[in-house]
């Protein structure tokens, strides 16, 4: 085999062999620790029968989705129904070739393996290019159902999603200016190079770039306070009520692993991605090369930064009422967008001394 | 959106946020509400006449289980018809207890309806603080009487039992914790800019149209119009007690809102004051072993939770009562309803259904 | 009477997501106090002294045999009318025994209105217990006549 073959091809093969499953595994416990944690912070206890204090929880969850019986409505497009769920959870899925996990290529039986998939040099365009991809995915699960109100549903969500790509977009945009590049890897460098993460950089701290992304990640993954169009509460239901057992479980699925990948760039381009978390000040030397030299060191700093953007998603879930609908597309549109513009013109102003 | 612009959808009878068995018809045009028929009698059980058929103190189960979230005062109200009637009077102690009770009751049922209003609005955490406070009030209740929802705590001529050993200080206990929980509370929804988004300028009732529709309690006093039958039409030992009744300006959802939380905090007050007034003396009066009101009929009312809680009895001078009437609050506000949520959003219609607090038991009966 | 003021924000508190954070410390605050949830049944619940289970039966504390007369005041006050007494002259001593107690626990409503009348002093001989679980896999399981209304029966073993 040549060392072209292995590095191209079979490296990233097993790569994404490991990170698919890793994944999924991490979106079951995601639910999990959903629960438990929105449970905890309503003083009380969440799942605890299933396995011991609840841990095979999501095993059980996964177990009955799978054995649910199928139903495809009578009317619908089988084709489409087929494929809605489909063209949500591959977008998703997709979008994990680019992240980065750690900062150190280690070698495995004399071959050098990068902790990531791949490094594009337009890593943050594909990012927005794939997630957007989702929407169609919406889009076709409520037009195959054949019914009123999940198809209300869905161009409800649609719309909710096409509108927070603007300011999704132009917080990101700040951030290329910041690092000059829009690899994903790069973007991390540059935060090690300049000795400091992004949502702390001076003069003009990140902050507002952080809550329009977390922000608007919220109302892309249909997430509380935007979780409208999926609540239970609420008459028009949801895009994916026609559907049950595994294809459900997909929606849900999707649902989830954008949460990761939300929590994933957030870390990458504002907190430093697998840079340690030194409070911003990043040591030289051999303390740095200690501190995250490691591919280890780096997978667990990076592992962290997402858990406590993960926790803030529940957080915010448990504590917040629902915005209504029209409310919703007033903020994004009327709010959002010159605050984010405002944002991005600022930070190209503090960025001019650089060049 | 398929050609015709007026649709009709049923906002069915099981659906999570319709505090019971209600049934609402929407006429919609597009999103926006045009006409609500609330549609009830999913929950109905004949409580009035299965009572005409049993004697007056048999018939106290059933007022327990008509707004079984309230269901002290509904006791109450029933107990208090069956006493003017019979001309019996009350000892003291006996109305102290009630009131203390009364007021407890007015708490729990306020905090059930602020946990399922932020429920439906999307606040999860609000309905599980409100339950935790909850079941301290229950508990309460489950040491005085033995039930936690229905009670059966009050006798014709007074109370069943006293007070056991060491209530009055849980009691106290429970006062002491009380007014920093509601801080929270309002910490957590009143000047958070979701919650007044969902709420503010949703569900304006004016005084006059709610006085139209015969709307009464916190419903009412939000509109502004002061009317609390506490202090109208006194009864028990309320005129002996200090307490302010809060009155809302513009009468929407946030008004209300903001007049149940002060309420909450005006019966503290007069539990307190209750507990420390308590006279010392016998719980039961002199009532006869075999009720047998004379001939006549009596309408008497008190302020539930709700709104006015009212019976109207009449007696024919035998041990069951002729006929037993129960206004209720629940199935008067119902009727405002539509004026409500004529011109909001379908999204609004929870909040609204949330907002004039029903329970469906009282309002089916 | 007092009229509730709509709380007014300052422009700094209007821009700013200030009270968004204070309710998130609240979460926060909640999420390290002890938690309500009691375990059933592992953790059965702590009833108080007044608790209204099932009407059960008390016997005489000197004499052998129950402590009811059989007067059927009980029986008469019962808003469900799910008592039924049936006397019989008492086997040692002066008055009535019962021949027969049936209570239809399906039909009884917790009330304790049967408690009031019952004219055996102190104690009275019929009483609210502390049993609520009773559970029961046929309707007519539900009547119960005089050995089924005494206490000291094997608690339904809800673990399983």
């Amino acid at each position: 085999m040549s060392p072209d073959t292995l590095k191209y091809v079979v490296v990233p093969l097993i790569q994404i062999v490991v990170v698919l499953n890793v994944m999924l595994l991490a979106v079951a416990y995601l639910v999990l620790l959903e629960r438990k944690v929105i449970a905890f912070m309503q003083v009380r206890l969440g799942p605890r029968r299933v396995g011991p204090r609840g841990l095979l929880q999501p095993i059980a969850d996964i177990l009955k989705l799978f054995i649910k019986e199928d139903i495809t409505p009578a009317r619908a497009d089988r084709m489409v129904f087929f494929l809605a769920p489909v063209m949500i959870v591959v977008p998703a899925v997709a979008a994990f070739a680019v992240i980065p996990f750690s900062g150190k290529p280690f070698t495995v039986f004399g071959t050098e393996v990068p902790p990531w998939i791949t490094d594009v040099n337009v890593g943050l365009l594909y990012l927005l290019a794939i997630t957007s991809l989702g929407v169609y995915g919406v889009v076709m699960a409520g037009w195959a159902s054949n019914s009123k109100y999940p198809l209300l549903g869905s161009l409800r969500s649609a719309a909710q999603m096409v509108s927070y790509e603007v300011p999704l977009g132009l917080s990101v945009v700040s951030i290329l200016i910041l690092s000059g590049t829009a690899s994903m890897v790069k973007i991390v460098e540059a935060q090690a190079a300049q000795g400091v993460w992004f949502l702390f950089w001076r003069p003009y701290p990140q902050v507002v770039g952080l809550f329009l992304y977390f922000v608007s990640a919220l109302a892309e993954t249909n997430r509380a306070p935007f979780d409208l169009p999926e609540a239970e509460t609420e008459l028009v239901a949801g895009f994916h009520t026609e559907y049950s057992g595994m294809r459900f479980a997909l929606f849900f699925l999707a649902e989830y692993m954008n949460m990761i990948l939300a929590g994933c760039i957030v870390t990458i381009l504002f907190l430093g991605g697998w840079l340690p978390v030194t409070f911003g000040v990043l040591p030289a030397g051999p303390l740095s090369t200690f501190l995250f030299g490691a591919t280890l060191t780096g997978l667990f700093w990076f592992l962290l930064k997402v858990f406590l953007v993960l926790y803030a998603y529940l957080w915010i879930r448990a504590t917040f009422p629902r915005y209504r609908y029209d409310q919703l597309m007033r903020l994004g549109w009327k709010w959002l967008i010159p605050l984010a513009l405002l944002h991005v013109v600022i930070t190209a102003i503090a960025a001019l001394p650089r060049g | 959106m398929f050609g015709s612009t007026e649709m009709e959808i049923n906002l069915g009878p099981q659906h999570p946020s319709t505090h019971g068995v209600l049934r609402l018809v929407l006429k919609l045009d597009g999103e926006r509400i045009l006409d609500v028929k609330p549609v009830v009698g999913y929950l109905h059980r004949g409580c009035e006449k299965l009572g005409e058929d049993r004697s007056y103190p048999q018939a106290i189960v059933y007022t327990d289980r008509m707004d079984y979230v309230a269901a002290f005062s509904e006791n109450l109200v029933y107990v208090e018809t069956i006493e003017r009637l019979l001309g019996v009077e009350v000892p003291p102690r006996a109305q102290y207890m009630r009131v203390v009770l009364a007021e407890l009751q007015r708490i729990a049922s306020h905090l059930l309806w602020l946990g399922t209003h932020a429920l439906d609005i999307g606040a999860m955490s609000v309905f599980l603080y409100c339950f935790r406070e909850r079941e301290q009030i229950l508990d309460l209740f489950e040491a005085y009487c033995g039930a936690r929802l229905t009670y059966n705590g009050v006798r014709i001529g007074g109370m069943p039992e006293d007070f056991p050993e060491g209530w009055a200080d849980e009691a106290r206990r429970f006062c002491d914790v009380f007014p920093s929980r509601l801080d929270e509370y309002h910490k957590l929804l009143t000047t958070n800019r979701i919650w007044l988004a969902r709420t503010e300028g949703i569900g304006v009732l004016a005084g006059d149209v709610a006085l139209d529709y015969g709307v009464s309690g916190p419903c009412l006093r939000a509109s502004g119009v002061d009317y609390d039958i506490r202090r109208a039409i006194p009864y028990s030992a309320y005129p002996e007690l200090e307490f302010d009744v809060p009155l809302g300006s513009k009468g929407d959802t946030y008004d209300r809102y903001l007049v149940r939380m002060e309420e909450m905090r005006q019966s503290r007050r007069i539990v307190l004051q209750a507990l420390a007034k308590l006279p010392d003396g016998e719980i039961r009066g002199k009532v006869p072993r075999r009720i047998r009101p004379p001939k006549g009929e009596l309408y008497h009312c008190n302020e539930g939770p709700r709104g006015e809680l009212g019976v109207y009895m009449v007696s024919d001078g035998t041990e069951t009562a002729y006929r037993c009437r129960f206004r209720s609050p629940c199935f008067v506000n119902l009727q405002a309803l539509p004026e409500l949520s004529r011109g909001h959003l379908v999204a609004d219609i929870v909040a609204l259904i949330g907002t004039i607090d029903i329970v469906l038991g009282c309002v089916d009966r | 009477m007092s009229t509730v003021s709509r709380p007014s924000l300052s422009l700094f508190r209007q821009l700013l997501p200030v009270e968004l954070a204070i309710g998130l410390w609240v979460t926060l605050k909640n999420q390290f106090r002890p938690h309500v949830t009691q375990e059933y049944p592992k953790e059965r619940p702590e009833l108080r002294p007044r608790f209204r289970g099932v009407p059960r039966l008390r016997d005489h504390p000197d004499v052998e045999g129950p402590l009811c007369v059989a007067c059927n005041m009980c029986a008469d006050a019962c808003p469900d009318r799910c008592i039924t007494v049936v006397a019989q002259p008492r086997a040692v001593g002066k008055g009535k025994a019962p021949k027969l107690f049936l209570i239809d626990y399906e039909k009884c409503c917790l009330c304790g209105l049967c408690v009031d009348p019952c004219p055996t002093k102190p104690i009275t001989a019929i009483y609210m217990s502390h049993d609520f679980e009773l559970a029961k896999q046929r309707r007519y399981e539900f009547m119960t006549e005089m050995t089924g209304l005494y206490e000291g029966h094997e608690r339904t073993d809800y673990e399983k």
